[in-house]
């Protein structure tokens, strides 16, 4: 026979305000099973625990039912004091008369009688809860980073330099990721390569950082603390082991047109290339997709140049398996392009801002490569088109960002501020130039963010003209913008020179394929989901996999950095224990009732369920079950809900609990 | 041809077709007739309410369009409609009637009828390029309008309002473009497109039609255009019978013709100028189409 304790908290009078807490005690007092019933004031708060343990210990209780809050909120807690009275902590459960009842309700007497059934049933329940062991599970003290940009550079130094070891892997030839390509940096304006390049040295040099560059994610298995992740690094056609970066293979290469990603295609590099000189490592790729001696056949003149005969034209892609324990996912962002429509994408297009159909109508990243001083122009202003100074310039910004109708209702973060700086940036290197900025409104909370903007209009002489661009078009030699001042209430037209759009920010593409192989979920823009917005802003749901950077929203470098560093964090308090306990509510089969149809397998959503092959005696195989690896388990009930046969039950939400639970009403 | 492939439709040509753009509703009935189209004018129809009446009154204009609606059941097939504002109010309706049981019923009260709002309404660019197509539209060419340089202007209404189900893409659209080319025209990439030529300010504000129409013209003629093509007998109204006008006030001389885009397919279908009504258009198009060779 059960002894069940109960104890109703009147959380300050949240509870006890619309619920009648002493009349709930006593009738629940009453109820078969129950052996000791009281009220508290404060039941979380220290002796409120201490009246617990106590009644644990002197009513020699065998399991504990708390009448308080929602279990989110203190479940935690209260297994704790009962698991330290020497009860187990999964014989304790919480009945929710706030959130559920006192909060909800205003008629007291209803609420007092709703409050009692509520207790009542997980009464019911808990008397079928069993003794659960805490789960272990070794771990893999390695950890993978996906994406070389400034999250994921910062993280892989965090977590090496606790002592580490780090798997980076970037999909470019270099590390560096957009921070590489900005010109100078809000809200100081130090530029950006020099503070970027020195952290990149860093990694190419530290000791427990392994660097796959030109790699990409291919497959990802396993749990927390034991993944086993596939990287394949792409033919890069030259050994990295044997070259020396002296560069002769690209002076040498008779390709030479081909536009330049990273500076936004403004430049030309050669068919075998590094993306900027200050690459990490400082090892050419050649992109065969333009290689004479790929298409063709003929050439071979970079295999020919190079001292220390490192261009393999044979080489191939390799696959390899890394072990690691915790993944920080970095994987960054991307501008909106408006030139085209993605295919299948939610998201319109802005057709009447001419990109790509007008030449001097650039987006912000282009602008920062042509302010840039290791830029195209060497850090000249310079039109597109015909290579003159823009002495007029307009700034768009929330071009994307912020407009529902076109498929993106999110602030991008990072426009108001980078558009100010490219103002200034402006107003440093034409002189005689002006700019002109249509915004919404300027959105600039951050340290020293708002003096920064203000600076830009104040001492800088930006000209911000509150509304939005209805459209332009090129008139001549000039693009004719045409927008609204609402401050004014007038209409503007201004003849602009060259016109910079600030795009939104959105994920990386191809973000939702790799959210697929590691399991994560990601929202509708495919930006990378956090398990709590407020409390776990840096964890996934899944366990082990942690975010960094603007893959899980748009973000800046100061937010971008602090983020990864938390990510670092969280991986080092992983690590910090040889065994990783884990909450055993976890789903179990049922070996005698499966049938093998594997329903459970097909909607799980953290991978947890494998094959079991069910054998005689004499070894011959006589079914395939399934089976629930509780260290993956997340015990969300999935599968105990999709069995045909009724073969998986989740423990503490059996069947025959819910059941129980019903039936006491 | 097989049965499924006869198209017929109940047609709609609003007040202006029966007025100021008698020529709208001539090359429409011919050009329709020629390309084996049936049009059977709804019975009894009445004002659309256009642009004045939802300024004025929502339940009026709903209730305006919700009746003609309600008329053109009576008819076989889809809805044509010739005129951009008649489209475009009419859609609205379909769209907000759609959206809300409350103003649906106010509506239905009103006109003492159910609201069908499930026929499809289509503007005559739409059957051209859609339910004709633009293959067999090629077919039915008997004269390519080759040499011929038009600027398509879309004005305000044909891809508006943003939230309802219409013609085109709002901001890009290119269906005027594809039935000029299908018929062997050439069309010129040019930045008004879109823009409002003033509307009915016409009557009101003409300087403010003045100033809009002028940036049309000019627009048009910079990017060598022979001719502009309109779907609206409003923006015809103002391009064409206000050239002059707009001519004299900057000095400048245009002589663009402005045509229907039925008198254009039609041209290029074989219809003659009496069947085309261009002896009604103001700027006179017989230079320039017995200089392209044709007429």
């Amino acid at each position: 026979m059960s002894r069940i304790g109960v104890f109703i908290c009147h959380c300050g009078e949240n509870i006890s305000r619309t619920v009648d807490v002493e009349r709930v005690a006593a009738q629940v007092g009453t109820l078969p099973g129950v052996a000791f019933s009281t009220d508290y004031k404060y039941m979380c708060s220290d002796p409120g625990q201490g009246l617990l343990k106590k009644a644990i210990q002197e009513q020699r209780l065998s399991h504990v039912v708390v009448a308080a809050c929602s279990p989110r909120m203190h479940e935690k807690t209260f297994r704790k004091a009962v698991e330290s009275a020497g009860l187990n902590p999964f014989l304790c459960e919480m009945a929710n008369i706030r959130e559920h009842c006192s909060w909800v309700h205003e008629d007291r007497d209803e609420a007092t009688a709703k409050a009692i059934e509520i207790v009542g049933m997980m009464v019911e329940r808990v008397k079928k809860n069993r003794v659960l062991p805490t789960i272990t599970v070794p771990v893999t003290k390695r950890s993978l980073v996906i994406g070389g940009g400034i999250a994921g550079i910062q993280a892989a130094l965090d977590i090496a330099d606790a002592g580490h070891e780090v798997v980076l892997v970037e999909r470019e030839p270099s590390i560096g990721g957009h921070m590489a390509q900005l010109s100078e940096t809000f809200p100081t304006l130090d530029c950006s390569q020099c503070i970027m390049t020195p952290k990149m040295v860093d990694v190419a040099n530290h000791p427990r950082i392994k660097l796959y560059t030109y790699a990409e994610i291919e497959h990802v298995e396993g749990y927390i603390g034991n993944f086993q992740v596939t990287v394949r690094k792409k033919a890069r056609s030259v050994d990295e082991d044997k070259c020396t970066g002296c560069g002769v293979c690209m002076t040498k290469c008779p390709v030479k047109k081909i536009p330049n990603k990273f500076d936004q295609n403004l430049g030309m590099r050669p068919a075998i290339y590094v993306p900027f000189p200050q690459a990490v490592p400082n090892t050419p790729v050649i992109d065969r997709e333009n290689c004479t001696k790929f298409k063709t056949g003929k050439c071979g003149v970079c295999q020919k140049v190079c001292g220390p005969g490192a261009v393999d034209y044979e080489q191939e892609d390799q696959l390899i398996v890394e072990p690691v324990g915790a993944i920080v996912v970095a994987t960054g962002f991307d501008l909106y392009s408006i030139e085209e429509k993605p295919k299948g994408s939610a998201i319109k297009g802005y057709g009447e801002f001419g990109h790509g159909k007008i030449p001097d109508v650039i987006d912000g990243m282009t602008f920062e490569r042509l302010a840039s001083a290791s830029g195209p122009t060497g850090g000249k202003i310079l039109r597109p088109s015909d290579g003159r100074e823009p002495k007029q310039i307009v700034f768009i910004q929330c071009v994307g960002s912020r407009a529902r109708e076109k498929g993106i209702s999110y602030c991008s973060k990072i426009c108001c501020m980078y558009t100010a700086k490219h103002t200034m940036l402006y107003h440093h290197k034409v002189h005689d130039g002006q700019a002109y900025v249509f915004f919404m409104d300027a959105r600039t909370p951050g340290k020293s963010y708002d003096e920064f903007w203000r600076r830009s209009i104040e001492e800088e002489e930006a000209v911000y003209i509150r509304g939005m661009v209805s459209r332009l078009y090129q008139k001549g030699n000039k693009i004719v913008v045409m927008g609204s001042d609402i401050a004014v209430g007038v209409q503007v037209e201004i003849e602009a020179d060259m016109v910079v759009l600030a795009t939104a920010v959105q994920p990386q593409k191809g973000a939702d394929t790799l959210a697929q192989k590691l399991g994560i979920s990601y929202d509708k823009y495919h930006f990378y989901s956090e398990a709590h917005a407020k409390l776990r802003p840096v964890e996934c749901a899944t366990a082990g996999i942690y975010l960094a950077g603007a893959c899980q929203g748009p973000k800046d470098i100061p937010d971008t950095v602090s983020q990864a560093s938390a990510a670092a964090a969280k991986v080092m308090t992983l690590f910090a224990k040889d065994k990783l306990e884990r909450e055993p509510i976890v789903a179990r089969v049922r070996e005698a009732g499966c049938v093998g149809c594997f329903y459970c397998q097909k909607v799980c959503p953290y991978g947890a369920v494998e094959e079991k092959e069910i054998r005689d005696r004499q070894g011959n195989l006589v079914k395939v079950v399934a089976y629930v690896n509780p260290g993956v388990c997340g015990g969300c009930g999935t599968c105990q809900a999709t069995c045909p046969s009724k073969s998986v039950e989740l423990d503490g939400y059996t069947d025959e609990q819910i059941v129980a639970m019903i039936e006491s009403l | 041809m097989t049965p499924k492939n006869i198209l017929k439709y109940a047609y709609y040509p609003g007040c202006s077709l029966h007025a100021s753009a008698g020529e709208y509703d001539l090359s429409t009935r011919e050009l329709f007739k020629k390309l084996n189209i049936g049009l059977t004018e709804v019975p009894d129809w009445f004002c659309c309410g256009a642009t004045p009446a939802h300024n004025v009154d929502e339940l009026l204009s709903l209730s305006l369009c919700a009746k003609n609606l309600e008329l053109a059941e009576q008819v076989d097939g889809d809805l044509a409609v010739a005129c951009a504002a008649c489209f475009s109010r009419l859609k609205t309706t379909q769209h907000v009637l759609g959206e809300s049981d409350v103003k649906r019923k106010q509506v239905e009260k009103a006109i003492d009828a159910p609201v069908p709002l499930n026929g499809n309404v289509k503007h005559l660019l739409d059957i051209l390029a859609r339910d004709l197509g633009l293959e067999r539209l090629e077919q039915a060419v008997t004269k390519p309008l080759a040499g011929l340089k038009v600027a398509c202007y879309y004005g305000c209404l044909l891809t508006r309002p943003n939230d309802v189900p219409n013609l085109d893409c709002v901001e890009a659209p290119t269906i005027m473009e594809d039935v000029l080319k299908a018929v062997g025209a050439e069309t010129v990439a040019w930045s008004h497109r879109l823009e409002c030529c003033g509307a009915n300010f016409t009557l009101s504000r003409p300087g403010v039609v003045v100033q809009l129409s002028h940036a049309i013209l000019d627009s048009a003629k910079s990017a060598g255009a022979d001719c502009i093509m309109v779907a609206c007998p409003l923006c015809h109204g103002n391009l064409d019978i206000r050239q002059k006008e707009i001519e004299g006030v900057y000095s400048t001389q245009y002589a663009m013709p402005v045509f229907y885009i039925t008198q254009l397919v039609g041209l290029a279908a074989g219809l003659g100028a009496d069947k085309l009504g261009l002896d009604a258009l103001i700027v006179n198009p017989m230079p320039l189409l017995k200089q392209k060779q044709l007429l």
